[in-house]
């Protein structure tokens, strides 16, 4: 009996337990496929134009979403410029600054989220520099003044910048979320086009977000950089 | 000085030569031009043409041979040499328009720090942006930019303190500026003696303006110390890179005007001026320079003080079209005054400047400049016996082409 009992015994344990299995990995299925909202944004300037090269944050209003993972970026120096010229990367990335001009360049920032200077250089000298605090990092050449670059240094869990028609897109988990649209030449107040809103599961929404003011005027394209000199 | 200038450059090529592994960049441009004028002789040339090219110059010209050096020295110095031909204008077949070190230290907070010494230009200049202080728009120089080429140059210290709006997310830098410098005691002798002229030569440091063998043995020699005093100038700049720059400056070589050359007995000329003037560059290329200038240089020899105001302003718009073509139109407004009884040293004028230049993007360029000036001077009308204001016509092609490193 109590031979014949065991077996009944651990036939039943292993239902239980199998069950169980089956709820865990029902409750973690339905956890994995909650439907992500899709959010498509398009961002035009006020005559109606794309703007391309914008940055793009979706922070968390609600439930606290870490910052997205850190990436390893590059920011090139090309024909006396830094391309590209504006950067976004989450909190604790690092950036190479390769220099692939035949000149010498001098990188340097004093932007309070990253203070540090390359000395003069060509080529990949350098190791990669980490930028552990959030905030706009500006970047100029000490040879060439009229070199800028701009790293956007973010704690948002989703982030990009436009593509030339102006759009960026992504899939996130439903909730209450701020969105940033940031440029180095926008002349909004804030400096920034805010705009919350609130995502449910499986909604497909497209946003477009317009500048109320012109973008300041780019510097003129098709000088030659030696023309700075003076 | 001269002596103590020449082992500058000379201690300067050495210090190149030594850091020439490391990104030291030179440049070789050589600019021919095919000429056809109808002026006569220039000032410049010891005559009294507003130009650079007599009638009796037409044909082929040597516009400017060019060899400039730039060297970093170490992380925050570097030295600048630009050497220049133009003919057989000056004493020396070559000369150096420009011989300077730079202070260029990493920017602290928002503020940048530049410190020249040596021989170079005051920033006065708005068209002259290219290297070699060479205009992109025109062959030819502004009346402003040609006065300055002709008598002007820094050779002593200049401070510069850059508070970088930029780096702060606003639209524009601020540039306060300030210069001392010696020998410099004949600036606006020449201007006085000749007027304003519409030419691209830049007497080289320590060298003349006029030829000494001409008919009237007028000429000057602006880079000289007679009275021991230090000029000056300081100036500030707004500066949006790329798209704004608007500049004010006041300049006084502090010159004593009754001082005088112990041997020869050349009297200082003491010259001081105000200048304004804005560039505005537009996306699609569009560029539109405007710039002032009024200002007085006097002498005063034992027979009583001799003054001559002077005023000059000029307006210039350019057009890129694509990568390739550069048109530009410039029209010059010039006048010096004579507060003295013989009234010598008058003149008015003003010119219009077409210029073409076609740059393939390789080492050579082409730019085909029209200009004609009118103008009515004391000079011309006592000794070219002109009756009225006289009208000069030049027509040049340059060919230029550059050799060297790319621009540092």
């Amino acid at each position: 009996m109590t031979r014949s009992a065991r077996p009944i015994l651990t036939a039943r344990r292993g239902r239980i337990a199998a069950l169980a299995a089956l709820a865990l990995l029902g409750a973690l299925l339905h956890a994995g496929c909650a439907p992500a909202a899709s959010l498509k944004l398009a961002v035009k300037l006020p005559d109606g134009q794309s703007l391309a090269d914008a940055v793009v944050t979706v922070q968390s209003m609600g439930k606290r979403l870490g910052p997205a993972a850190p990436v390893h970026a590059v920011m090139d120096q090309m024909h006396r410029m830094f391309v590209p010229e504006v950067l976004v990367i989450p909190v604790g990335s690092t950036v190479s600054f390769p220099n692939s001009d035949s000149v010498s360049h001098q990188i340097y920032s004093f932007s309070p989220p990253k203070r540090f200077q390359l000395p003069l250089y060509r080529g990949k000298p350098y190791p990669p520099v980490l930028f552990d605090h959030t905030g706009v990092v500006i970047l100029g050449c000490n040879i060439h003044d009229w070199m800028m670059g701009y790293i956007d240094v973010t704690d948002a869990p989703f982030y990009g910048t436009t593509d030339a028609q102006g759009g960026w897109a992504a899939e996130v988990p439903a909730g209450r979320y701020e969105i940033t649209v940031w440029h180095p030449r926008m002349r909004e107040q804030t400096h920034s086009l805010v705009r919350e809103i609130s995502l449910e599961g499986s909604d497909r929404v497209a946003l477009t977000l317009q500048l109320t003011k012109p973008l300041r005027p780019a510097p003129m394209e098709g000088g030659s950089p030696s023309w700075e000199s003076y | 000085m001269r002596a103590s200038c020449g082992r500058l450059a000379f201690g300067a090529v050495v210090l190149l030569a030594a850091s020439a592994v490391h990104g030291a960049a030179w440049e070789l441009d050589l600019d021919i031009r095919a000429v056809t004028s109808d002026a006569a002789t220039s000032v410049l040339d010891g005559g009294y043409g507003p130009v650079r090219f007599s009638e009796r110059q037409s044909g082929l010209q040597l516009g400017r041979l060019r060899l400039a050096l730039e060297a970093p020295l170490g992380q925050v110095w570097r030295v600048h040499l630009d050497a220049s031909a133009w003919g057989n204008a000056y004493k020396r077949p070559i000369g150096l328009t420009e011989a300077y070190l730079q202070f260029r230290p990493y920017p602290r907070k928002d503020l940048r720090l530049r410190l020249k010494a040596g021989a170079f230009y005051a920033p006065l200049s708005l068209e002259n942006r290219a290297s070699g202080w060479a205009s992109p728009y025109t062959l030819s120089y502004s009346a402003i930019d040609s006065w300055i080429a002709e008598e002007l140059r820094t050779i002593g210290l200049e401070a510069e303190v850059d508070w970088l709006g930029t780096r702060r997310g606003l639209p524009f830098d601020i540039n306060a500026i300030a210069g001392v410098f010696g020998w410099n005691d004949l600036a606006g002798a020449a201007l006085a003696d000749g007027g304003f002229v519409i030419d691209d030569r830049q007497t080289p440091v320590f060298d003349r303006v006029g030829k000494i063998e001409s008919k009237t043995g007028a000429y000057t020699e602006p880079f000289r110390e007679l009275d021991h005093r230090a000029g000056y100038y300081a100036g500030l700049q707004l500066h949006a890179p790329g798209r704004v720059l608007i500049t004010a400056i006041h300049y006084d070589n502090r010159a004593d005007p009754a001082s005088a050359d112990a041997v020869s007995r050349v009297l200082a000329w003491h010259t001081v001026f105000n200048s304004a003037g804005a560039r505005v560059e537009y996306g699609p290329g569009w560029t539109l320079i405007a710039q002032w200038m009024a200002g007085r240089t006097e002498i005063a020899p034992l027979t009583g003080p001799l003054e001559w105001p002077f005023n000059a302003r000029y307006a210039l718009l350019s057009k890129r079209i694509g990568r390739h073509h550069l048109l530009s139109a410039r029209y010059d407004r010039f006048e010096v005054d004579s507060r003295n009884a013989r009234e010598d040293g008058q003149e008015n004028g003003h010119c219009f400047t077409a210029a073409y230049t076609f740059d393939p993007g390789s080492r050579w360029t082409a730019t085909l400049e029209w200009l004609r000036v009118t103008s009515n001077s004391y000079s011309q009308s006592e000794y070219l016996k002109s009756d009225g204001p006289l009208t000069d016509t030049q027509i040049q092609l340059a060919f230029r082409y550059a050799l060297g490193s790319t621009p540092y």
